[in-house]
């Protein structure tokens, strides 16, 4: 009777963690370079950080650089942990990241001033609260996206 | 800009970003009051304490949640816990006003909302609600007048 939600793929929940940790700090490089007037290479890293959103949303978030460093690098140095988390969320997340660094991109060569910080500065509080308190903002929007019906059902059954 | 400008734009960022965290924190998985109204739902256990737990597909807390409540449900006779997966029933999330995953409501046997918790739910808070009902059930079995115990 009991439903329940998949858990395929189960994986480490830090190493999406790491992975937004270095993600916030890239952004805020990205706002930093724009707001004093490098806009160009502003726009190349942001645009180097929506390929990165672009490989975890779709190749999945296993696949992602930044889980290959955690892997090698990170997690040896740290406590074994007992806790899973499954890969959807976070695939998910990149998706979303993409959307929000994606549409500042398109906003900026299109001549929207700005544009380049507002997205950086929006996709950096949402890399910041995953990395610092865990917060999952793409389950909020998957949930969202779920109540306004343009997901779940019949998508998935 | 120039770069104290700059630097306080980032610092900004920052500061604002902790301070979304803390209060998303200080609210998260925190207990309260629910509302009394009755939940029917096929998937309703004939139990004195129901831990009703609604998910999705992509939700990462949902995990370690269904871990916990299954522990309470054990531990406690008389408890069980369901969890309901909101990405083929979505208009369940529409009509107990679910706005983020977890969310649990804690009912009791005649199924009214007697808590809720939106978020990962705190181990000790959920025991707390769960002995509440518990004990003023048994107090009313027992024909003693139930006492509302303040259990926090």
């Amino acid at each position: 009777m009991t439903e329940q939600p998949s858990t395929r793929d189960p994986i480490d929940p830090r190493g999406p963690r790491f992975g937004a940790g270095i993600t916030a700090l890239l952004l805020l490089v990205v706002v930093a370079l724009d707001l004093s007037g490098f806009t160009t290479p502003a726009t190349v890293l942001l645009g180097a950080i929506a390929a990165l959103f672009a490989w975890g949303a779709f190749a999945g978030i296993q696949r992602h650089p930044y889980g290959v460093l955690y892997a090698r690098f990170v997690r040896p140095r740290l406590a074994p942990t007992s806790e899973r988390e499954g890969a959807a969320p976070p695939t998910f997340a990149q998706g979303v990241g993409l959307a929000v660094t994606g549409v500042g991109l398109v906003l900026h060569l299109a001549g929207v001033p700005l544009a380049i910080s507002v997205a950086a500065g929006a996709a950096f509080i949402a890399a910041f609260l995953n990395a610092v308190f865990a917060y999952c903002l793409g389950c909020q929007i998957y949930l969202g996206l779920l109540r306004a019906g343009l997901l779940g059902r019949s998508a998935r059954v | 800009m120039n770069p104290a400008a700059t630097f306080a734009i980032l610092l900004g960022l920052v500061a604002l970003a902790t301070v979304l965290g803390l209060i998303w924190r200080a609210a998260n998985g925190r207990v309260s009051a629910g509302d009394q109204s009755l939940v029917r739902l096929p998937e309703l256990p004939d139990a004195r304490v129901t831990l009703l737990q609604f998910s999705t597909d992509v939700c990462a807390p949902c995990v370690p949640t269904r871990v916990l409540l299954g522990a309470i449900a054990t531990e406690n006779d008389g408890v069980q816990h369901v969890d309901i997966d909101l990405t083929h029933r979505p208009e369940l999330a529409t009509r107990f006003r679910v706005l983020q995953t977890p969310t649990t409501l804690v009912l009791d046997s005649r199924g009214a909302i007697r808590a809720r918790i939106g978020g990962a739910p705190r181990a000790t808070e959920v025991r707390a609600a769960v002995a509440e009902i518990l004990g003023a059930r048994t107090g009313a079995a027992t024909g003693a007048s139930a006492p509302r115990a303040a259990t926090t």
